[in-house]
């Protein structure tokens, strides 16, 4: 972090930049956060949202130092992406020349749009497939190739039970084998993140027995390994908050939980009242207020909402 | 909370200026010192060697034609050279000769001028205005320009702004600030037109609005089509007319044709509620032989206007078909449309954009306010830290290279984003070329000579080879300030050159801190007071003026039914002027100016033909 120079934008705010910074290298979908196949309006509403927060216009006659660069290529990057994907022409293009992109929107919608469902198959036509795969295997320009189909078909099958750290690892030695197939490259991140989600859930629960049998130290520890685990795991990070927050930990840290649950669900009332009371003890009442201001926005009944609302706007 | 520093946002207009700020989150117009909403864009050099802008030099127009400047907008940042600048300096009451750089000098005096040192002045009166208001000093503003300025044309009012004293936070796009004036505290959701003809330019854009932000999609315009041209198209049928009747060409006598100029736009302005308007100077000239006075007296009917202004109307119209065209949009997409700037008064204007569009225009727009109010909302936007509001503009017209042949090679099309960066590779173009040139064009031309030149730079040093084999990365960048700067990079030795476009409308850098120097004694002057005394001085002169010439003129028209009605009503603007004289209000001491000027310049008119 580039602490030392002088820049007038908040800690949190800085963190954002460098964050979204971190993922500009990702496909045009994932740079704008959205679904891979997402819609041209789904596109435009995405990238209207990150405009709000990335336009160089927001940080106008401020001390920028290194992020005025930042900002500006952040930006840049996020009109690049919504010109390609906005225009059907373009977004036709990229497609054909990313086929890992096309492939990662079969993986997110079960098809691409060009594709059509196939007709049913028979007993027979799979045996054939056996029959022609087996004897495509043993001829040796094929055996890589073939090798990585088979660790996909397994890596599939796996994906189909559900259970995805299996899948995780069979995409990962097929990765190894061949790191330029487009098909594990789609399939990797999506398979890592749920296989991750999925250790974080395990974690979860391990910490809400913990707290049943009322060890707050070893549910505490469960709950960080399961934030660590998965960033899209809410639910433990709101619980990790709350329960630092219980325990009067560390304002920050108890920030940041909050942010992370924030971030992984934008619409938990709960969530957003937590961060901003961190947020207005932690000094920072601006960003507090809009957090508050979101919560009575998407839950005015929330009890502690409206007290708050009460409290900040006593007439 | 500390009081914030006031910034603006204004509307420099070819005929208007209006300025315009925040006021409790509500964007709000600020009056003038003679109390109205509207500046006009004048600047005149009066006889007693004052510089007079805004209404006063208005009303003196006619009486000082040649030292009158109107409509500087049109020639802003433009090469004196080019032909609309040849065709359009023709009707002009002024004096416009060429600069050193090719660049546009206006002669006020015995002085030449700079467009952008006049601009200045006009900029300055609302500096001045808008510091009256708030008890303090303004040094902040957004200004507006039309939308298909070309980088020249904007640096060029940039350059106006700071000579002005002002720090020009932005320069933002006219029917863009209409849209955030038209958006802003609303919950607008959809896409929007803005049609926006003033009195010099026209300019149509689409944007896309979504809860605080605003995508512009695409704009488009002509630079040199607007209310001017119109009040032309009068002149030129009176004129001819005129001549053919009694074969003198009036454009010949500044004078006559400043009258002419006057009363086309009188008239075109009366067509907007009356079916019919009549155009009356008197004395207007003299045969060459001597005798008679003529008067030029005519009826304009609005199917005769209509018929003259028809094919401007109609070039409006293909623009927006262009616009909707670039941003993939129907007419019937369109969720509303605005109508900006003056000219939407003419009914056959807006018969034609609801024909086009299909849909009635937006009402509760104040057409001549809107531009400065949109300016206010991005000025506070850029400096106020919670602001809801974004606008993504975009560039007007495409940026590119020349390439051999005399083409165009585009980098940025037009309607991209900014800010923006491209990179693309080129080749050397012959065997041994050691040197390449880079020429930044700005326009959609496919020749490289009908474009603008922005810039240019030389990239030397390059390994002799055969054509096409050495290989140089070009990028064009435009930041979120607008500036563009372009580079050039040889790819296998990684020599590089680069230049930042700052075509400043013929200004070099010490011109400006030269007229920045000069003008800095002159920045103090005007307080509120003050002005109130020297316009009385004026009115006290100008009240000389008419009780010296009434005896003259009684003489002169010995009785005539005509004299003697002028004579009482000079009597009675002497009265009223003589109130006026009492009184501490400056827009009374002012209008009061207004009727007797026009008294003096009726009288010496009638004695000059007379005698």
């Amino acid at each position: 972090m580039p602490e030392a120079e002088k820049v007038d934008i908040p800690e949190e705010r800085q963190r954002e930049i460098l964050a979204i910074e971190a993922k500009l290298g990702a496909n045009h979908f994932e740079v704008l956060g959205v679904p891979a196949g997402a819609s041209k309006e789904d596109v435009r509403d995405a990238f209207h949202a990150l405009s709000r927060r990335f336009h160089p216009d927001r940080f106008h006659g401020k001390e920028l130092g290194s992020f005025r660069a930042r900002i500006d290529t952040i930006f840049k990057r996020l009109v690049e992406a919504n010109n390609v994907l906005t225009d059907p022409d373009k977004r036709q293009a990229y497609l054909d020349a990313n086929p890992f992109v096309r492939a990662a929107i079969r993986a997110a919608t079960g098809s691409t749009p060009a594709h059509q469902p196939e007709a049913p198959r028979s007993a027979e036509d799979d045996a054939r497939d056996a029959e022609r795969r087996a004897r495509l295997s043993r001829h040796p320009y094929l055996a890589r190739s073939s090798k990585v189909f088979e660790q996909l078909h397994k890596a599939r099958a796996h994906i189909a039970k559900g259970e995805f750290s299996h899948a995780f690892t069979m995409l990962n030695l097929a990765a190894q084998i061949d790191p330029q197939n487009a098909e594990v490259k789609a399939l990797l991140p999506e398979v890592r993140k749920k296989a991750e989600l999925l250790r974080s859930e395990t974690d979860y629960k391990r910490a809400l027995t913990a707290l049943e049998q009322g060890n707050d130290d070893l549910a505490l520890q469960a709950l960080r390994a399961a934030v660590n685990a998965s960033a899209s795991n809410a639910q433990a990070a709101l619980k990790a908050a709350q329960l630092l927050e219980q325990r009067g930990g560390d304002v920050k840290e108890i920030s940041s939980f909050a942010q992370k649950a924030v971030d992984a669900a934008p619409t938990n009332v709960e969530a957003r009242v937590l961060l901003g009371r961190m947020l207005e003890q932690g000094g920072m009442k601006a960003l507090a207020k809009k957090h508050f201001e979101e919560a009575a926005r998407l839950g005015p009944d929330h009890p502690e909402v409206k007290k708050h609302v009460k409290k900040r706007w006593p007439f | 909370m500390a009081e914030r520093e006031p910034v603006i946002g204004i509307d420099l207009g070819t005929t208007n200026s209006v300025v315009a700020f925040m006021q409790d989150g509500t964007p709000t117009v600020i009056r003038n010192r003679a109390s109205t909403n509207l500046t006009p864009s004048v600047v005149a050099l009066s006889k007693t060697g004052k510089m007079l802008v805004g209404q006063i030099a208005k009303r003196q127009a006619i009486t000082n034609a040649t030292d009158t400047v109107y409509a500087a907008k049109r020639l802003i940042g433009r090469k004196f050279s080019a032909p609309q600048t040849q065709d359009g300096v023709k009707s002009l009451s002024y004096q416009v000769s060429a600069g050193q750089h090719d660049d546009i000098r206006i002669q006020l005096g015995d002085k030449h001028y700079s467009v952008p040192e006049i601009s200045a002045m006009v900029l300055r009166e609302l500096k001045l205005d808008a510091e009256a208001f708030f008890g303090k000093p303004v040094r902040k503003a957004v200004i507006t320009v039309p939308a298909y300025f070309n980088d020249g044309q904007r640096q060029a009012t940039k350059d106006a702004g700071r000579i002005a004293g002002l720090e020009v936070l932005r320069i933002i796009n006219e029917p863009t600030a209409a849209a955030l004036a038209y958006g802003f505290g609303k919950s607008v959701n959809g896409k929007i037109a803005v049609f926006d003809l003033g009195g010099g330019t026209f300019d149509v854009s689409v944007l896309d609005v979504s809860s605080g932000v605003f995508d512009v999609i695409a704009t488009g315009g002509d630079t040199y089509l607007g209310g001017e041209d119109f009040d032309n198209r009068l002149i030129e049928w009176l004129v001819f007319d005129f001549a053919k009747e009694n074969g003198i060409d009036l454009r010949k006598d500044r004078m006559a044709l400043q009258r002419l100029k006057d009363s086309s736009e009188k008239a075109k302005i009366e067509l907007s509620s009356a079916k019919e308007a009549q155009i009356n100077l008197p004395f207007i000239s003299s045969p060459p032989g001597g005798g008679a006075a003529l008067h030029l007296q005519k009826t304009l009917t609005r199917e005769k206007f209509e018929e003259l202004c028809g094919d401007l109307i109609a070039r409006t119209i293909t623009i927006c078909e262009q616009v909707l065209n670039d941003a993939k949009v129907k007419s019937t997409d369109l969720k509303e449309m605005i109508l900006v700037g003056g000219m939407t008064r003419v009914p056959k204007v807006v018969e034609a954009v609801k024909q086009f569009f299909r849909r009635d225009p937006c009402k509760g727009v104040h057409p001549d306010e809107v531009v400065a109010l949109g300016a206010a909302v991005q000025a506070d936007a850029l400096t106020s830290a919670d602001s809801e509001v974004v606008l993504l503009d975009v560039t007007p017209q495409s940026l590119g290279v020349a390439v051999a042949g005399g083409y165009v090679r585009r980098l940025i099309p037009r309607n991209t984003t900014v800010p923006t960066s491209v990179t693309e590779i080129f080749n050397t173009s012959k065997d041994e070329q050691t040197t390449v040139k880079i020429m930044v064009l700005q326009g959609e031309a496919e020749v490289a000579h009908q474009n603008e030149l922005l810039g240019e730079f030389i990239l030397t040093g390059l390994r002799s080879a055969r054509r096409g084999e050495v290989e140089i990365d070009v990028t064009f960048e435009i930041n979120s300030e607008g500036i563009v700067s372009v580079s050039a990079r040889d790819r296998e030795t990684g020599l590089q050159q680069s230049i930042q476009v700052t075509a400043s409308g013929g200004l070099t850098e010490e011109e400006l801190k030269r007229i920045m120097e000069e003008q800095a004694d002159l920045l103090l002057e005007a307080r509120t007071g003050e002005e109130l005394q020297s316009r009385k001085l004026e009115l006290k002169g100008l009240m000389k003026e008419v009780e010296d010439l009434m005896p003259e003129l009684d003489k002169a028209t010995q009785g005539s039914e005509f004299g003697q009605e002028a004579i009482s009503k000079a009597k009675a603007a002497l009265e009223n002027a003589r109130r006026a004289f009492e009184s501490p209000v400056l827009s009374k001491v002012t209008e009061s100016m207004d009727v007797l000027t026009r008294t003096v310049s009726l009288f010496k008119g009638v004695l000059e033909r007379i005698k």
